[in-house]
């Protein structure tokens, strides 16, 4: 295969992967592992690299189309990146120890966890009485209505969720993805956010998190440019175009789709690294 | 509101940048390498010398003069990561600007981790 060849079939599956990742609210890195991994047997410590950058440009790709909106939680976003990027720091040190078939086999659970939290009911949590600690950090905020108005909303479980978000950020750490799904587990979950605003926040903090680890990774050369320039370009456009489909677009549909793709790549990654292929 | 309209340009103005330069370098790098046989990505080895021409901030700013696709392509990269940073500088001023101290407390601690770890 030449690089054109190389290049130009990355460009067009890095546009899907941004689509996919922006409409299912997972990040486009999670699509770019498996396809390079998979897909063209590329070590994976060079796909965590273009995971990393695939993350950062959904993030800021979706993310000038969310706050333009008021959804997002900047306060929130802001306190839990102090356990995220901390996560994030720790993670891109353990990935140094960490061989192929180690990183297959977390990515798999990772998806597997993934794929069981997308079937969870999206809930906007009427009526949680916030806790103490978290007046205190002004967490609570208001979120637009279809109708234009703003709904007030409170929220708890600040430790608990404080502490999902560090292993959060250790996993985005050493796998490049944004870990939409512990960061989900953590708002959602624990927290009791509003759904829309725990997505975009978790978008949000997913950008600023792969930051953390960007630099490191840079000079460990884990981000090799004839991957990077496609991933880069591909991902950003596919997820300016998710973002604008999200909109008009009923995904219920393409996420029930993706959710089983997703499983299956989990399994094919976790028998392989298990076995000892890659 | 007015802080989060500069936000979401920021990110949009970030990502073109980026995305513009690092086109600039893939076009160099199909020009110049189009033809070629593609590189061995599967063995990966932290232990090997990887070239400075995409590794260190020295090496990219050297070679974009040279016009060496690597280093255009990098820079790109580069804008792209500085991009959230940015962002979460804005976050700061807004909070200096609103004197919510606490949170311009913990947007510091967030930059400071950050650039910490890139300068490390």
């Amino acid at each position: 295969m030449t690089v054109l060849v190389f290049t130009l079939i990355l460009l067009v599956s890095a546009y899907l992967a941004g689509l996919l990742g922006s409409l299912t609210g997972l990040g486009g890195g999670v699509v770019v592992i498996p396809v390079l991994t998979l897909g063209f047997g590329v070590d994976f410590h060079y796909a965590i690299g273009a995971a990393l950058v695939a993350s950062i440009a959904t993030s800021s790709g979706s993310g000038s189309a969310y706050v333009k909106e008021g959804i997002t939680n900047i306060r929130l976003g802001m306190f839990l990146e102090i356990a995220t990027t901390i996560g994030a720091v720790v993670g891109a040190i353990i990935a140094v120890w960490l061989n192929n078939s180690a990183i297959a086999i977390i990515y798999g659970c990772v998806l597997i966890l993934t794929a069981a939290m997308q079937q969870r009911r999206k809930s906007d949590h009427d009526g949680v009485v916030g806790s103490d600690l978290a007046r205190r950090l002004k967490l609570f905020g208001t979120w637009p209505q279809r109708d234009g108005s703003f709904k007030a909303y409170q929220l708890r479980g600040v430790g608990g969720g404080f502490s999902v978000m560090l292993l959060a950020g250790v996993l985005s750490g050493i796998l490049g993805i944004g870990s939409g799904v512990l960061k989900v587990i953590a708002m959602d979950g624990i927290m009791k956010v509003p759904f829309k605003v725990s997505t975009t926040t978790s978008n949000f903090m997913m950008g600023v998190t792969a930051c953390a680890s960007a630099v490191v990774y840079i000079q460990r050369g884990n981000i090799v440019p004839g991957i990077a320039c496609p991933v880069l370009i591909g991902v950003l456009f596919g997820a300016l175009t998710g973002a604008r489909l999200l909109k008009k677009l009923d995904v219920r549909l393409l996420r029930r789709i993706f959710c089983i793709a997703i499983l299956l790549v989990a399994f094919n990654m976790i028998w392989q690294g298990w076995t000892g292929k890659f | 509101m007015k802080i989060q309209i500069l936000i979401s340009q920021t990110l949009r103005i970030g990502v073109s940048i980026a995305c513009v330069i690092a086109a600039v370098g893939g076009v160099i790098y199909l020009v110049s390498h189009g033809g070629d046989p593609m590189p061995d990505y599967t063995h990966f080895s932290y232990t090997d010398a990887h070239p400075a021409e995409y590794t260190t901030l020295g090496g990219i700013f050297g070679g974009l003069g040279r016009m060496d696709a690597r280093s255009w392509i990098q820079l790109g990269v580069i804008a792209l990561i500085l991009t959230p940073i940015l962002r979460v500088l804005l976050s700061l001023v807004d909070f200096l600007k609103e004197r919510d101290w606490l949170y311009a407390a913990i947007t510091s601690i967030v930059l400071a981790i950050i650039i910490g770890n890139s300068l490390a």
